[in-house]
């Protein structure tokens, strides 16, 4: 078992390197921050000396180095921009990104688990027909029209509840938190559904999926034949097995949900890491973006592990497996 | 029964009221495209920064609504004999917020500050050798050759406290990693700052031992930063702010038609041209002609001038929020030619013909770069122009992209005919003259993309820097205005509008440098 995470943290930072490399590559394209931090009136020397400074003029391979080994020692550098340090910038942003996808993906597993068995279970009904068409009209929106509609619903026409950012927030330590005050929920609403309404219809549609599946499957034959009650067939028996792959789309979705709620933050100007990144690549801040991008793939592997370890709880032929 | 009820509800009404806003003053929540990325002063030379630190800091002079100079922490200056510098006589009595007395050692220690090696506000000194103090409310600033124009041109030269930045290790603008100054502020200001939380929420509250009289009625005033555009207008609608700066021009009417908003439309200082490869031997992006650059023939840029019809522009684009301008500064501005205030005309026969006469009968195709997310409706106007010009048979393929790419493409010299806007930042003739007319130079002709370059207004820029006459220094604007429009060196389209939205029961001044003043804010 310990082998098995060592292995995969080692592979892990493979990937992470994989990762700082094409996001350092591709930023170079994004466009010149020099021109982004300076006034209109800067000399030519003072930018040039500028570029210098920040070894904008190195060759790309002794950037790459430099941040990777600033990255292995700690240190996360600074931003272009605000010049503030990009760890404790990511960190005051991180707990809203998290507490957001957190919600969405409740929201995402509260209702989509029972839908999918619902639906699955009747799969002709009229209001299975009707979750079904409804949920497809879901994720056919894109997620920013969803949010922009939700807004002049809610926070515009009907004035329910707030149209942006997150309201009050309670600090713990360094953790800002939403979900201690009212009007932190209140500030929640609008964009865990508009982030965990696409979840949502997946888990759904998954489950579904998954539970026809197991129903037509062997084993829950024989369990019908041997006259096992129903509810214990279906709950029991065919729901079991069909989780272990919806928790591995799930798990590797709420890296997903963290890595894409970019644009549902933009929408509600949520303070997060998404709304942080997109900044940054508006103002081309090549530091921050480096260091999202490195934290995100580091989320995805996190993740991956997770949901590895999850299958050993549930299922039991794995564990047979191991101690083999 | 009711009666006896009543004045105590009224009573118990007034007082709760009383408690939460004291003696008829507001909380003011108003909301940006973009945080200020600093609370640094000399860091970043920036309307976003700048335009949000005056607020909080003040200079030795400041401007008015009209832009008109005014004493600030200056009371009056004056000349010195025979051009040497400039005399600036402090205000006495003024205190920083954290009740430290302001001095002239502070206007010096600003001046090094400003000029240190990572400050961004370094070219407003240019010409100044060294800053004198005189006395203890009395400073020289001596310049290299006569200034007419410096007093003018330092208006957001905002003074730090000497003693606070030592005692803070902020001496010099951060460069590097941020220091006290980055998010902490001392000024003398009519705000002051109580909570910076970069990229999310900054407060701040009256300086009530701001040395001049408040005409604002705020008690608190707090500024979020909203970049996408529908968020900050349904943040508006829902009133859960009072003011966003700017809104798109297409949500104008929405704002309008709705009970208990107005919007507020004016002109701000920026002209928004076409510029051409002055330099350039050939073409880059035509595909019939890559061996000349036709542009290089003033006939074939006074016929793109005259195929422009800039009023359609403005009524269709800019929904007749813009106005045509003449010249690379917009009507109105100090050192602006009245004589040379029309435009070319519409006439796009008359552009054919110089075509012709240029060589080009059928015309040519070349490139055209816009930007698309730095002037209000930038791509769309590009376009128009495009489908203008290709009346007269000059097919303009149009390279529109994000301004964070766009002035790495123009210094590339990626481009046959590009889009500038250009706001002077000293709000007089002379600005543009130096940054876009002038041949580019390390320190001049900075923003000439296209590299124009005439000797003739190049010899005229350091004498209209140094004439003091105000009458011979506006002969010699008038003459390079003029050389321009007879060059056709850019083809200025209009003058770009301001739009800022808020509560009916808001009332602000909107000056044309889009600075947004806390300290005339109203809440009725």
């Amino acid at each position: 078992m310990a082998r098995f995470i060592l292995k995969r943290l080692v592979q892990s930072i493979f990937v992470m390197l994989a990762v700082a490399f094409l996001a350092f590559s591709l930023f170079r394209f994004v466009g010149d921050p020099i021109s982004q931090m300076t006034g209109v009136e800067t000399s030519v020397e003072d930018q040039e000396r500028l570029r210098e400074e920040l070894g904008l003029n190195d060759p790309f391979v002794v950037q790459f180095i430099r941040f990777t080994g600033d990255i292995l020692r700690g240190d996360f550098g600074y931003s272009f921009r605000t010049r503030e340090p990009i760890d404790a910038m990511l960190l005051t942003r991180l707990p809203a990104t998290l507490e957001l996808g957190t919600v969405a993906l409740m929201i995402s597993l509260v209702a989509g688990i029972p839908a999918g068995v619902y639906t699955a279970l009747r799969p002709r009904g009229i209001f299975s027909q009707s979750i079904l068409i409804g949920t497809l009209i879901g994720v056919s929106i894109p997620t920013f029209v969803i949010g922009i509609l939700l807004i002049f619903l809610f926070g515009v026409q009907l004035g329910w509840l707030p149209t942006y950012g997150r309201g009050g927030t309670v600090e713990i330590g360094w953790w800002r938190s939403s979900f201690l005050t009212v009007e932190g929920w209140r500030s929640l609403v609008l964009p865990a559904l508009t982030l965990g309404l696409f979840q949502l219809t997946l888990t759904m549609r998954l489950v579904r999926a998954q539970m026809m599946e197991v129903m037509r499957t062997d084993h829950i034959r024989f369990a019908i034949a041997r006259g096992v009650p129903w509810r214990s067939i279906r709950y029991r028996h065919a729901l079991a097995n069909t989780m272990i792959p919806v928790i591995t789309i799930i798990g590797l979705q709420f890296g997903g949900v963290i890595a894409f709620s970019i644009v549902t933050e933009s929408v509600f100007q949520w303070p997060g890491m998404g709304l942080l990144f997109l900044e940054s690549i508006r103002f081309v801040d090549i530091p921050v973006m480096s260091v999202y991008l490195v934290v995100i793939a580091f989320f995805f592997v996190l993740i991956n592990l997770l949901v590895d370890l999850l299958y050993f709880a549930i299922d039991p032929r794995l564990r047979v497996r191991e101690s083999a | 029964m009711f009666k006896a009820t009543l004045p105590a509800t009224a009573l118990a009404l007034g007082t709760t009221v009383l408690c939460a806003l004291p003696a008829g003053a507001e909380s003011f929540r108003w909301a940006g495209t973009t945080d200020p990325q600093t609370m640094d002063p000399h860091a970043v030379n920036a309307t976003p920064v700048l335009s949000f630190l005056n607020n909080v800091y003040e200079g030795l002079v400041r401007r008015g609504p009209d832009m008109a100079i005014q004493p600030s922490l200056s009371t009056s200056w004056e000349a010195l004999p025979d051009g040497a510098g400039w005399r600036f006589s402090l205000r006495e009595g003024v205190t920083f917020h954290d009740g430290a007395p302001f001095n002239a050692d502070d206007v010096i220690f600003s001046y090094e500050r400003a000029i240190s090696e990572p400050s961004d506000v370094k070219s407003w000194f240019a010409n100044i050798t060294e800053v004198v103090k005189v006395d203890d409310t009395t400073v020289d600033f001596m310049t290299t050759a006569p200034d007419p124009l410096f007093p003018g041109s330092i208006a957001n030269f905002m003074i730090l406290d000497a003693d606070w930045a030592a005692e803070n290790d902020a001496e010099v603008p951060a460069r590097d990693a941020e220091n006290h100054a980055t998010r902490n502020t001392n000024g003398t200001g009519p705000f002051v700052l109580t909570a910076r939380d970069p990229g999310i929420r900054t407060e701040l509250t009256p300086n009530e031992a701001w040395w001049d009289t408040a005409e604002h009625n705020l008690t608190e005033a707090v500024f979020t930063p909203i970049g996408n555009p529908a968020t900050g207008l349904a943040a508006l609608l829902s009133g859960e702010i009072d003011f966003i700066s700017p809104i798109p021009l297409q949500d104008v009417e929405q704002v309008e038609s709705r009970d208990g908003f107005k919007v507020l439309t004016g002109l701000e200082t920026r002209v928004i041209m076409l510029g051409f490869g002055h330099d350039h031997d050939a073409l880059r992006y035509s595909e019939d002609i890559t061996e000349e650059n036709p542009f290089l023939d003033v006939q074939v840029r006074e016929a793109v001038a005259k195929a422009i019809d800039v009023d359609t522009i403005d009524r269709v684009i800019m929904r007749g929020a813009a106005e045509p301008a003449s010249q690379l500064l917009p009507a109105g501005l100090s050192g602006y030619s009245e004589d040379h205030a029309d435009r070319p005309e519409f006439d796009p026969e008359a552009a054919k013909e110089l075509l012709a006469a240029a060589g080009y009968p059928d015309g040519f195709s070349f490139g055209l770069m816009c930007p698309n997310d730095r002037y209000i409706n930038d791509e769309a106007v590009c376009r128009a122009v495009a489908s203008m010009l290709a009346r007269i048979g000059l097919d303009a393929s149009v390279n529109a992209m994000p301004v964070r790419g766009y002035w790495d493409e123009l210094r590339a010299d990626n481009f046959d005919m590009y889009m500038l806007g250009w706001s002077p930042g000293t709000f007089d003739a002379e600005h543009p003259i130096r940054f876009l007319a002038h041949t580019p130079t390390e320190r001049l002709g900075t923003w000439n993309f296209g590299g124009y370059s005439n000797p003739q207004i190049d010899d005229m820029l350091a004498p209209i820097q140094q004439e003091i006459d105000a009458e011979a220094r506006q002969d010699m604007l008038e003459e390079v205005a003029g050389i321009l429009q007879d060059d056709v060196a850019y083809v200025p389209l209009y003058t770009e509008p301001l739009i800022w939205a808020m509560k009916e029961n808001i009332d602000v001044v909107q000056r044309p440098d889009n600075f947004f003043m806390l300290r005339w804010v109203e809440v009725n």
